[in-house]
């Protein structure tokens, strides 16, 4: 494995897309155990002004996993990031238009900061957009990777 | 459930309490199948402990879905204009999680009336594992 050096600032993974089907929300909701109608009912979704269910908060993580898939893993290998020391830090979302079932997202993961020193630390930004311009969501994931021994 | 009022928030109001667990170790299964997240770190003990972790550790993004579980029994979800999280410590199997808030500060900027808020999770014996950020537009 590669060894981890800033030079993989600006590297990016490849764009992807992934398309939000509700079956899969749904299954992401029973998994984080939501209750709230707002995420199961059209008709009480519709009532409080949206134009149909929104995904929850930080549905979008799979977006990645499932989009991108296992080549997620190897990508970070190629970065010189041993997954089996890394830890997760920091996520961060804003969020700008609503994502509902039935949208399709166009994401793509880049290298926006390295830090190398006792403890190694790698920032990522995630764009979820439709891919004319228009974005969802702006999102970082900074992980650190645990020295041997720790 | 309505939107949050701006007139209706005060700085230092905490926020209702979540509080779920404990964590079993089918939790963090489902939610590897549902995020599409298979670190072995998270589902596997004898990877885990080879790692140098004490066992199987919580997906830390799943303590921030459950954290969303608290903003949006809040407030409306087109409401969150942002969300963020800095992992504290790790979540273990067996803990019970619970999440808390309390409203820092309400402002307007650019015509918007926001309220930051500043979250926590622990588990019950007070340990922090996570803490967040949470900006809303309020009405």
């Amino acid at each position: 494995m590669a060894e981890l050096s800033k030079d993989i600032v600006g590297r990016k993974m490849d764009p992807f897309t992934f398309t939000v089907e509700r079956g899969k929300v749904k299954e992401f909701l029973q998994a984080i155990g939501e209750k709230n109608p707002i995420y199961w009912d059209i008709a009480a979704a519709k009532a409080a002004g949206y134009s149909d269910t929104p995904i929850p908060l930080t549905f979008q993580t799979a977006f990645t996993f499932w989009g991108y898939g296992d080549k997620f893993w190897t990508d970070i290998e190629s970065f010189g990031i041993d997954t089996k020391r890394l830890l997760h830090m920091k996520e961060e979302y804003t969020y700008l238009e609503p994502i509902y079932p039935g949208t399709t997202v166009t994401c793509q993961v880049e290298v926006i900061d390295v830090k190398v020193g006792k403890m190694n630390m790698v920032t990522f930004k995630n764009t979820y957009s439709d891919g004319k311009g228009k974005s969802f969501i702006e999102a970082e994931m900074a992980i650190v990777i645990r020295p041997e021994g720790m | 459930m309505a939107k949050i009022q701006f007139a209706a928030v005060n700085e230092g109001q905490d926020i209702p309490e979540l509080r779920v667990g404990p964590i079993k170790q089918m939790d963090l299964v489902r939610y590897a199948g549902a995020s599409g997240d298979f670190n072995p770190i998270h589902n596997d003990t004898e990877f885990a402990k080879s790692a140098g972790l004490p066992g199987t550790i919580a997906h830390g993004m799943y303590i921030m879905a459950l954290m969303g579980r608290l903003v949006t029994d809040w407030v409306q979800p087109n409401q969150v204009k942002y969300y963020g999280v800095k992992f504290k410590g790790m979540s273990l199997p067996g803990e019970t999680m619970v999440f808390t808030g309390k409203v820092k500060k309400k402002k307007e900027e650019n015509g918007e009336k926001l309220i930051m808020v500043s979250l926590t999770a622990a588990n019950d014996k007070g340990e922090v594992k996570v803490s967040g950020d949470l900006t809303v537009k309020a009405e």
